[in-house]
């Protein structure tokens, strides 16, 4: 069986087998030469420390940072906001996605609505939540739930709509209802899709999360980068290095919840040809 | 999709609709006798939405956003496709780039705004490299998974059949690869407009990013809303023009499906 028409989950899915495959020698040369091109220009006076620091400052710096324990209570500030809002905002969508999916009428009714709020930058709501917490912890989580229900929604109930007829037919005359019809039949035939949504907001939610910091102020990475370049060029450095932990940040998450859908979902069809 | 459905089928307009108009009725009553600053009367937003926005001169605040947004969507579209496609061609440079293509997709872009501050300063080049930088990922990689997802039988088919080089590209690669091409085009634009707003919050005197923000700091909450609804207007017309331009050059990949998927 395919899996049918609209929004299929492999779309759009950038899985990092295409990225990480063999060549190890390779590229560690080209990080090595990178690395020396980047001192080069910075000792050659190419790149001056007020544009950009050199490399084994920003290293310097990072390794400074790694040691401390301002980088560690940042990056548990801005995971906190993540993962709350991913579980709130995520379980909201789940749970109303799965309803609305459940009944057409329901699901034509509210899919425009839900595609509108979709489309709105979550950045516009950013001042309301601004001005009702303040720039807190709950700000972050605010914004970032908000981000997460509308595309996970949007994925849960095309997920649900997509249930072959017969299993809920054949639940039907098994007698299965209520919750466990929710838990054994239309989660299951669900999850392809609601995994390609998880992975696609939890990216989106680490997005907000520094924006909300960036900009609402709220405590974590995101705010470590806007104080280091405001102090100026003698902290540059600290940027950088900080700017480098947010895209570790984003590799782990990645990497984390591709492995876990991989885990999760073998015995679907849209994961056997990788075995 | 969900367009289509409705200019094709009126009835279904109306249930596509009814919430809509039971939500901003909900909107209107509720905030109609408000004294809350925070959350003024849904019809006072509306009349200051007129006066600023259609009698008024916050207009030009828009125009400044989206000539940022277009030009720099419109680089990371095309140097995105394109060195997706270059990459693609080139395995060895593919293999030996990959990690750092990868790390700054998943980069949260935003992060970048401030380096890119100390390097461009705060005028109309910074916020279109900001825009352009963040958005070429989602596009660029999406390229060259849709391509390196082409079908090798089809690839040897066509060599077979003497096709080599542009003529390869047009007539397979992108029919195959398209798709998903749109896809990435389709992230990249919301990357986009968040961008745009972010580099005008964070150091702008203009746009309307700027103006969200000015008018919350200065306690104008009604000019605020008028700001927030009209940004929720440009995200919304945005995608649906998107959604339009994409039926418009996939049609024949959509008329396939739909055959496919008739049971």
């Amino acid at each position: 069986m395919r899996v049918p028409a609209p929004a299929a989950p492999r779309l759009a899915s950038v899985t990092s087998e295409t990225l990480i495959r063999n060549g190890l020698a390779a590229r560690l040369a080209v990080l090595l030469a990178a690395l020396g091109l980047w001192q080069g220009l910075s000792a050659s006076g190419l790149l001056t420390p007020d544009l950009f620091p050199s490399m084994t400052s920003t290293l310097a710096a990072l390794w400074h940072e790694l040691t401390g324990a301002v980088l560690w209570a940042a990056v548990r500030d801005t995971l906190a906001a993540w993962a709350a809002g991913l579980l709130i905002g995520g379980g909201c969508a789940i749970v109303i996605g799965s309803l609305l999916g459940l009944s057409a009428f329901a699901y034509r009714s509210a899919i425009p609505v839900i595609e509108f709020f979709k489309t709105i930058p979550v950045i516009a709501i950013l001042p309301i939540a601004l001005l009702l917490f303040g720039a807190t912890l709950k700000m972050k989580f605010v914004l970032v739930a908000f981000g997460v229900f509308w595309p996970l929604a949007i994925q849960v109930i095309y997920g649900v709509r997509s249930i072959d007829p017969v299993s809920l037919d054949t639940a039907a005359v098994l007698q299965v209802r209520g919750l466990r019809r929710f838990l054994v039949v239309v989660l299951p035939s669900a999850a392809p899709f609601i995994a390609t949504g998880l992975r696609v907001s939890a990216a989106v939610a680490l997005i907000l999360d520094v924006v909300a910091e960036l900009i609402g102020g709220g405590s974590g990475v995101g705010l470590q980068i806007l104080t280091a370049e405001n102090s100026g060029p003698t902290a540059y450095p600290i940027m950088y290095s900080y700017i480098l932990v947010a895209g570790l940040l984003g590799v782990v998450l990645a990497g984390g919840f591709a492995l876990a859908e991989r885990r999760v979902l073998h015995w679907h069809e849209s994961q056997r040809s990788q075995a | 999709m969900i367009m289509r459905q409705w200019l094709a089928r009126p009835a279904r307009a109306l249930t596509g609709l009814w919430l809509f108009a039971v939500l901003a009725a909900a909107w209107w009553v509720t905030s109609a006798g408000s004294t809350s600053p925070f959350f003024p009367p849904l019809e006072t937003i509306l009349r200051r939405l007129y006066q600023l926005w259609f009698a008024g001169s916050a207009k030009q605040q828009l125009a400044s956003s989206l000539a940022h947004f277009a030009l720099g969507y419109a680089i990371a579209a095309v140097a995105g496709i394109g060195i997706g496609a270059l990459l693609w061609s080139l395995r060895r440079v593919r293999e030996a780039t990959s990690p750092f293509v990868y790390f700054l997709y998943v980069l949260p872009t935003p992060v970048l705004v401030p380096a890119i501050m100390t390097i461009f300063g705060i005028g109309f080049a910074m916020k279109v490299v900001i825009i352009a930088f963040a958005a070429v990922w989602p596009t660029l990689l999406n390229t060259l998974d849709g391509m390196n997802g082409v079908d090798p039988v089809k690839l040897d088919s066509a060599r077979v059949l003497g096709l080599s080089g542009p003529a390869m590209v047009r007539s397979v690669v992108l029919p195959a690869a398209g798709p998903q091409i749109v896809a990435g085009l389709r992230n990249s634009l919301q990357v986009s407009i968040i961008l745009m707003v972010v580099s005008e919050i964070v150091a702008s005197t203009g746009g309307i990013g700027y103006f969200i923000l000015t008018a919350q700091q200065n306690f104008s909450f009604v000019d605020m809303w008028t700001g927030i609804i009209v940004l929720a207007l440009i995200g919304t017309v945005l995608n649906l023009a998107f959604v339009l331009a994409e039926h418009w050059v996939l049609h024949w990949h959509y008329g396939a499906r739909a055959t496919e998927g008739k049971r």
